[in-house]
């Protein structure tokens, strides 16, 4: 196995003020091949929402890594996850994207399994003369090796040498419980994904989720749409929830906003948004500051986009978004994405989400397509190996404090570093928290 | 004019095309209503699409013809990095049929596919579906009042916008 020798792919000196990431690590289609050995397939990865498999022998299909899974409800109403192939020759078992089923029968010689894994029938297994070997040997499906829910949200691991769930997740579970305390009935997905593409390398999205200095310029033409909106020139339209805040806007002034690294590579960058009919959770503002107060309740409202590494993303801001990384080659990234929102909302409410949803996050819409294409641009531009090192890591530096800040312990989180500051701050700094797990789960190829 | 022919409804949904290809956009958007729906609807599993835009999510969900002029002032700001370069277009219609007809209004299905060749990436996509269309008529002729597209490959790659579909 090639080893890289760490300090020439990160220059990480913080007596020095140096963060600095190698080109390469965007580039490497053999760096790509052990990331997805070691990141993807070695680790704790999001997996799906419980809300997807509701009912008994519930059923959909993903991926952990490039390996096929699907989680399933069993009669019993246990949640599992198998290896989406057929022991015996390596078909998968299922092809839908979701249903329902009480038995899987395997399309190539009709082993059929139930919704616990166990193998019921090998066709014809009597007459066909197989030999102890075979009978010693076990033919359910494969669970993976570690599986697990923290409310309402799923993760798995095909290694079983991992941290508990509740661990790997760390602080990151406040960060989760702000989406998931919005309704007592827990969460959902607005029925309806969309899936996209982009030619560049997923650590792209990763980053640009938690980036705030790229707002105003790469999406400055939806700006100019929000403000055409203002004058009111086209009524027709729901206001964006980003219209009635500031903490993107370079004039915001006093603190606008900030970001945290969580442990573990989980990350949150967030911005300022007062409660304000524009955003769809207002119109249960009142009960949600009787039950948290008024602190807890603010946060609610935050703009907030949290990454859980290495590949889910919980966006919100212009609507609320569960974005699912899927890495396909060192230049090639999948997206899976949702319109997550709180089971019960009005559906005055529910309308605004999705209209305010599809303008900003779809590849259809007028935001995404946009970042998609400067990421693109980035990896065009990365294949000039001029210098390798990467000057988009360094704002932030001369500012970030270890610990918290007074802003998290509004919610009582705790985070390894912390910063908070005006709109033109746009802190690169939570970047470290990818690129530090990205160190400890890639440890084995690193010298 | 209470009724329009096959022939007059294929020339509206060719010229909306034709006028999509050659990038005239302001004349594009006079073809709609004024209180146009323009609709592409997401899949909500691998064969049925979602049905109620307000309870679940489509690609596009605009009420209202002022939707495509923003879309259009986008497309043509120069500051969206997704269309500085205008892709190359070429809209590819046919099985027009008319499904109804009423007093002043039309149903009319198509079948489209869309080639664009983006010369940002050197990349060329084709999306291809179904529209459903419903006319109207308007003191100028024939007008569209819905434009419903039913995107058979909706995994995007990159970018999709209301010129390439």
């Amino acid at each position: 196995m090639k080893l890289y020798n760490l300090s020439a792919l990160i220059d990480d000196r913080p007596t020095d003020g140096v963060f600095r990431i190698n080109r390469s690590l965007y580039n490497d289609p053999e760096l790509f091949h052990l990331e997805m050995q070691h990141v993807f397939e070695g680790g704790w990865v999001f997996i799906g929402l419980t809300s997807q498999v509701e009912n008994i022998h519930d059923y959909y299909a993903t991926r952990i890594g490039r390996v096929p899974v699907f989680v399933g409800r069993d009669k019993h109403g246990k949640l599992r996850c198998f290896i989406n192939a057929c022991p015996h020759k390596g078909a998968r078992i299922v092809s839908r994207t979701s249903g329902n089923a009480r038995m899987f029968v395997c399309p190539y010689h009709s082993w059929t399994f139930d919704s616990a894994g166990s193998c019921k029938n090998v066709k014809w297994e009597k007459s066909g003369c197989y030999a102890k070997g075979f009978d010693e040997e076990d033919h359910n499906l494969k669970e993976i090796a570690r599986f697990g829910e923290y409310r309402g949200f799923l993760f798995g691991s095909l290694t079983p040498d991992v941290p508990s769930l509740e661990d790997y997740l760390g602080e990151s579970r406040h960060m989760l419980d702000l989406v998931a305390d919005q309704s007592e009935q827990g969460l959902e997905v607005v029925p309806g994904r969309a899936r996209f593409t982009y030619a560049g390398n997923w650590k792209m999205q990763l980053e640009n989720c938690s980036d705030q200095y790229h707002f105003t310029s790469t999406h400055s033409s939806l700006i100019k749409v929000m403000e055409r909106r203002a004058r009111g020139e086209n009524t027709a339209a729901v206001e964006s929830s980003l219209a009635g805040a500031d903490f993107w806007k370079g004039s915001a002034e006093g603190v606008a906003g900030g970001s945290f690294i969580l442990e573990n590579g989980h990350v949150v960058t967030w911005g300022r948004m007062d409660p304000n009919p524009s955003l769809a959770l207002f119109d249960r503002y009142s009960d949600l500051v009787a039950k948290f107060g008024k602190e807890r309740t603010a946060w609610m409202f935050n703009m907030r986009n949290l990454t859980l590494f290495p590949n889910v993303q919980v966006a919100v801001n212009a609507s609320t978004q569960l974005r699912v990384i899927r890495p396909m080659a060192h230049d090639l990234t999948e997206m899976e994405t949702w319109c997550l929102v709180p089971k019960g909302e009005s559906a005055e409410a529910r309308r605004l989400r999705i209209r305010q949803y599809e303008d900003f996050f779809n590849p259809t819409g007028m935001a995404v397509a946009d970042d998609n294409a400067v990421y693109e641009e980035c990896q065009a531009g990365i294949a000039a190996q001029e210098g390798p090192w990467l000057q988009g890591h360094a704002r932030g530096l001369g500012g970030t404090v270890d610990g918290g800040d007074a802003y998290s312990a509004m919610i009582g989180v705790r985070p390894s570093r912390s910063i908070a500051g005006p709109s033109q701050l746009a802190d690169e700094t939570l970047f470290q928290g990818y690129y530090h797990e990205w160190i400890k789960r890639m440890g084995a190829v690193l010298a | 004019m209470s009724t329009p022919t096959l022939a007059q409804s294929e020339e509206l949904i060719f010229r909306e095309a034709r006028l999509l290809d050659e990038r005239k956009f302001e004349e594009w958007i006079d073809l709609y209503v004024e209180d146009a729906i323009y609709w592409i609807p997401a899949w909500r599993d691998d064969n049925t699409q979602t049905q109620d835009p307000d309870k679940e999510l489509s690609l596009i969900y605009y009420r209202g013809r002022e939707n495509l002029r923003d879309r259009v002032d986008r497309l043509k700001s120069g500051l969206s990095p997704a269309s500085r370069v205008h892709p190359r277009v070429a809209h590819l219609i046919s099985n027009v049929e008319i499904e109804q007809k009423g007093q002043g209004e039309a149903i009319v299905h198509s079948t489209f596919a869309v080639h664009a060749y983006d010369p940002r990436t050197d990349r060329a996509s084709c999306h291809f579906g179904h529209y459903l269309h419903r006319f109207r008529s308007a003191d100028e002729g024939w007008k569209i009042a819905s434009k419903i597209v039913r995107l058979a490959n909706d995994l995007i790659p990159t970018v999709l916008d209301v010129n390439t579909i």
